[in-house]
């Protein structure tokens, strides 16, 4: 839309926000006021206005250079177009799964492509272990190998419904209806209040009145 | 678009009649198309403020985060903001049995009346204190009535916030209504804004109690003149009782008025005070439609200390001990995928711990740790224990649940939640008396390397 020359200039990759909101739970104003966040995030550390890895690290760690096999995981998925940055466009539309009035299916989806570590179509074994490992890892826990084997072992007996070794997309579908607390983290409550959060977006809008 | 009968905004609201009118806004009844919840718009004319845009956004954002601190039974809520290039809408709370100054002008109220709605006022203006929020414009005009006749205060737009305070802590804008503000205030020296606060609900109740205003005048500054004075009469049908708290409020010096601490303990005061609303705890939501539906439900409490349900609506379902898979595990443990971190700056308390002791030894300690504490435990049920704080809150009585997970034969995840209470008081519960406490310690907590043994002491 033509009507987005504005006195402030627009970041690269800034889309829309009417676009956004036909795409996404979110309304016109929580898109501007994601603007906000967005702003905040992908000036932290490069002044060129898009999300780089260590500016997502340093938000959710306070620390740009730590690294997490589950961030990385994330800022990959968000990162839609593969060049290495999250824009604003992927940053709303990633997040728009993440709103507690996104579709079960759609969150259920993402947190398999999450697990599916090297987007096989399949979560492996060897992919579970390997979150384990780093989740005792990142929390200084230290077990022993047979109790994680156990713990990976009776975790599969119970997602492998078909019993050959690794979990599609139906077993996954099928144990979260089981557990339904493992997508409990694909729900943030945070983004039905985003325009409390970040009001300063009232100032900026270019709404029309007759949009509304 | 403000007079049409049907006006829809931005595709969630249906805006309806006037409900009032102030300087600067105007607020409707509105309607939410989706849950048909009504709600009130407050719709403000950004022409109408707009002394350079800097300004506008300033006092938008100061109203808006001081009304998300202060949620509270007693205050009226604000649930969203939007806006188009002329117009904010601030989306609150309908509260429908309109103004309490509507039932004070047909004439005063009975005195247990009057006082039930002065313990809802203490209520939540200790509330917003305890959040370094003062109020500053508190008259009958923004204490409305709920469909329960209990109260809820609003309009926080001149509320200030602790960073407007000079350094000595002192306010110094003035602002208010002149009947009802305090003698400092109308000085335009630095103030104490609770110790305003305090005697505006000093003028509040006298209000209420008589039917009209302790401090008249045919103009301001003969009102202003009285109140440096506190020079009012009482009415004869008032009791001595409630005399003596009101003396004890409208003392011109804020030094010797009564705080917030003499208040509660005023036996006027005291009388049948039950605190603040309830927070009841629910029981689980296990007849949710879907177990699915259930767990996204179950997350309210981040975002602005909404109460959440009792929190387990995990996989408890079978009485047989709960088994926290290796998902379950990472996706509740693991930093990288709580995306919570990217919306909030402050510390979060933590909630999961990980502690490598069989789920029923774990049990068996937070029940232990529970005694000590003087909490009374509610429940049981299989590897949940739900407890209740004895004090009486801000919120009423705190209410936590612990639920333990077991991961391997000795090795367990261990989750606490709040169910009733006040979020802030249910922090440093944890922060101060378990976690730091002289328990010794409890459990072994892994998320920020802080580690906790079982103490011995309490086997």
């Amino acid at each position: 839309m033509g009507c987005y020359s504005s006195k402030e200039a627009k970041l690269p990759g800034y889309e829309d926000p009417t676009v956004l909101a036909a795409e996404t739970p979110f309304s016109v104003s929580e898109v501007e006021a994601l603007y906000e966040l967005y702003k905040k995030l992908s000036n932290s550390i490069f002044q060129d206005g898009l999300i780089h890895k260590e500016e997502f690290q340093l938000a959710l760690f306070r620390n740009r250079n730590k690294r997490n096999l589950f961030a990385d995981r994330i800022f990959d998925l968000f990162d839609l177009k593969r060049n290495g940055v999250i824009e604003f466009g992927e940053f709303v539309r990633s997040l728009g799964v993440f709103h507690p009035n996104a579709p079960v299916e759609d969150k259920i989806a993402f947190a398999f492509r999450l697990y599916d570590l090297r987007q096989t179509g399949y979560i492996e074994r060897e992919e579970l272990k390997e979150m384990v490992l780093a989740l005792l890892h990142e929390s200084d826990l230290i077990l022993t190998d047979d109790v994680i084997e156990t713990i990976v072992d009776k975790t599969f007996n119970d997602a492998d419904s078909k019993g050959d070794g690794r979990i599609d997309p139906d077993e996954w579908k099928e144990f979260v209806s089981k557990h339904p607390s493992l997508i409990k983290n694909m729900t943030l409550p945070y983004l039905k209040d985003i325009t409390l959060a970040f009001p300063s977006f009232v100032g900026r809008t270019e709404i029309e009145d007759s949009e509304v | 678009m403000d007079d049409s009968p049907r006006t829809i905004l931005f595709d969630k609201y249906e805006m309806g009649r006037l409900l009032g009118q102030g300087n600067f806004a105007k607020v409707y009844y509105g309607r939410n198309l989706v849950t048909n919840e009504s709600v009130a718009i407050k719709v403000i004319k950004k022409e109408k403020i707009e002394q350079g845009k800097v300004k506008l956004v300033k006092q938008i954002k100061r109203e808006v985060s001081v009304m998300r601190l202060v949620q509270h039974p007693h205050i009226v809520e604000l649930k969203e903001v939007m806006a188009t290039k002329a117009k904010i809408f601030l989306v609150m709370e309908y509260v429908k049995g309109g103004e309490l100054f509507a039932k004070v002008a047909k004439g005063k109220l009975r005195e247990d009346a009057a006082r039930k709605y002065f313990q809802q006022l203490i209520s939540a203006v200790d509330f917003c204190h305890s959040r370094g929020v003062t109020h500053r414009d508190l008259k009958p005009e923004n204490l409305f009535l709920d469909e329960n006749e209990d109260l809820k205060v609003s309009d926080f737009g001149l509320s200030a916030l602790p960073e407007q305070r000079r350094s000595d802590g002192m306010l110094v804008t003035p602002c208010g209504t002149p009947a009802y503000v305090a003698p400092e205030v109308l000085k335009k020296k630095g103030y104490d804004g609770s110790k305003a606060d305090i005697w505006s609900c000093g003028v509040i109740l006298y209000a209420l109690l008589s039917g009209y205003l302790p401090f008249q005048g045919e103009n301001v500054i003969r009102i202003y003149k009285k109140a440096f004075r506190a020079e009012y009469i009482f009415p004869d049908w008032i009791s001595l009782e409630a005399k003596n708290l009101i003396s004890k409020l409208l003392v011109v010096d804020p030094e010797k008025r009564y705080s917030m601490e003499d208040i509660m303990r005023d036996p006027w005061f005291q009388y049948g005070f039950m605190g603040p609303i309830a927070f009841s705890i629910k029981e689980e939501s296990h007849n949710l439609p879907s177990a699915i539906e259930g767990s996204l439900l179950d997350n309210e409490d981040e975002v602005g200390e909404k109460e959440e349900d009792g929190g387990g609506i995990r996989n408890n379902k079978s009485s047989s001990r709960p088994f926290y898979n290796a998902f379950e595990i990472i996706s509740s443990l693991s930093h990288g995928f709580d995306l919570r971190s990217l919306f909030e700056t402050r510390k979060r308390s933590p909630s999961m711990f990980i502690s490598k002791f069989s789920a029923a030894a774990v049990v068996g300690k937070v029940e232990a740790v529970a005694k000590k504490l003087n909490l009374r435990i509610m429940g049981r049920k299989d590897y949940m224990v739900r407890m209740q704080g004895t004090k009486e809150g801000r919120k009423g009585k705190l209410g936590m649940t612990v639920e333990v997970f077991e991961v391997a034969p000795e090795v367990a995840v261990v989750e606490f939640s709040k169910s009733a209470g006040d979020t802030l008081e249910y922090v440093k519960f944890l922060d101060l008396d378990v976690w730091g406490g002289n328990l010794g310690v409890l459990l072994w907590y892994t998320k920020k390397g802080l580690f906790l043994i079982i103490s011995r002491d309490l086997d």
